[in-house]
């Protein structure tokens, strides 16, 4: 319990719900765009070496292979729960529910660097190699959900559109760019290579992210003030209980493959958190049919607020009952 | 002067590199792009700082052809806004040296 308080009340939980208040309330204040970019290249940048010196710093276990094998199973299957209960439960289409469903396989690096902080809170450790499983969940979740919407559907060439522009969209995009490359570069020069931009990246990271989670507030307040007419009672209870049935399934993998709490914690983080990044902007050009002002306040508006207040001390709290 | 018709086209800019090619391809010389801050439509209001992703934002594209090249634009750029949020206008404009267009 005092995990969980000392989690909402931290500056970073504090800063994001002033941020939404702010937005709920018509506030002017804004933080600029490009600062605002600039800051999530800084936060992927230092989270991505982080893991990567944590990973030069440990052994390739068979269990990390699994956790990473893992992490690609749920992205792949989780989409499938979500559309299934979007189709029993909300009127949304089948090319509506599949864009949603790939959100909700796919992962939120901000909702995942505010877990690892509050694992950190928590006194747990958790290893480098939780950053690698972030990135490579980043996509799987969108061929589930292009598999979904094309089923019983003729896809028409779109005017204009390219081969291999959704590909570039989906492996190239500046999250999974600026990830993989940092993590890699991590994993490359270690603690020793690294010590010299440390200052940088290890003792600002917390200010930064609060700076970041202020504006995140503003985006998932403003989201919600401009989108949740498009969206009905069912599918914004969808936007709060499938975190949860993603939290429950990872918990089971964690189980099964014996993870320590910090990682399994972290792991089921990221099966819980839906994708406002990479995934929208897929979406855009493989579903364009699909409605933004739906996915977009379901994923921003209303289960990253969800997670990041009280969905993270649930999913230590999850992770701590079957670990060791 | 000459005659010539603009073409203005408001689209997702997830699109715009789409509705570039289309107009390339039915002969457009030249076109340009104005990122767009903020709109309504169809009950829905949108602002270009709401979504991190930046999917949901919206840019201009304007663009000044002959009116065959324009009316041959015009039915791509139809069968493009059908699959994305949008809209085009056309209107008669004079220029000073058609023959950069």
């Amino acid at each position: 319990m005092d995990v969980a308080l000392a989690t909402l009340l931290s500056p970073i939980i504090l800063f994001f719900v002033l941020g939404m208040g702010a937005a709920l309330l018509r506030s002017q204040m804004s933080v600029p765009e490009a600062f605002a970019k600039g800051i999530a290249i800084y936060l992927m940048m230092a989270i991505g070496l982080k893991g990567g010196v944590g990973m030069s710093e440990a052994e390739m276990s068979l269990n990390i292979i699994l956790v990473l094998v893992a992490g690609v199973v749920l992205s792949f299957v989780l989409p499938l729960i979500a559309y299934a209960c979007l189709r029993a439960t909300s009127r949304l289409d089948n090319t509506n529910a599949a864009a949603a469903a790939a959100h909700y396989g796919s992962i939120s690096i901000v909702t995942f660097v505010a877990a690892t902080e509050a694992v950190r809170l928590s006194g747990l450790d958790a290893g480098g190699h939780l950053v690698a499983v972030a990135a490579l969940m980043e996509t799987p979740a969108i061929i589930t959900a292009l598999f979904l919407a094309s089923r019983g559907r003729k896809a028409d060439r779109v005017a204009g559109s390219e081969q291999g522009e959704l590909i570039r969209e989906v492996f190239l995009n500046a999250s999974v760019v600026v990830l993989v490359g940092a993590l890699v570069i991590g994993w490359i020069a270690g603690k020793e290579g690294t010590a010299s931009i440390e200052p940088f990246f290890v003792a600002p990271f917390q200010g930064v992210l609060c700076l970041f989670l202020l504006d995140m507030g503003l985006n998932a307040g403003r989201g919600l003030r401009q989108g949740w007419r498009s969206l009905g009672p069912a599918t914004v209870a969808f936007g709060l209980y499938m975190p949860l049935i993603s939290a429950v399934i990872a918990t089971g993998v964690a189980m099964l493959i014996a993870m320590p709490t910090g990682d399994a914690a972290l792991l089921i983080t990221l099966a819980a958190s839906a994708s406002y990044i990479a995934v929208p902007a897929a979406m855009r050009l493989a579903l364009p049919e699909a409605k933004p002002s739906i996915y977009l306040t379901l994923s921003l508006g209303i289960t990253f607020p969800f997670n990041v207040t009280l969905g993270i001390p649930i999913y230590i709290w999850l992770a701590s009952l079957v670990t060791a | 002067m000459a005659e010539m018709t603009r073409i203005e086209l408001i689209i997702e800019r997830m699109a715009m590199k789409r509705a570039g090619r289309v107009l390339q391809a039915c002969g457009v010389t030249g076109y340009t792009v104005i990122p767009a801050l903020a709109g309504y439509g169809r009950g829905t209001q949108w602002t270009r700082d709401t979504d991190i992703s930046a999917s949901q934002d919206m840019v201009v594209m304007i663009s000044i052809c002959s009116p065959e090249v324009a009316g041959k634009a015009l039915d791509q750029l139809k069968s493009l806004l059908g699959s994305h949020i949008g809209v085009v206008s056309t209107s008669p404009v004079e220029v000073l040296r058609p023959e950069r267009f």
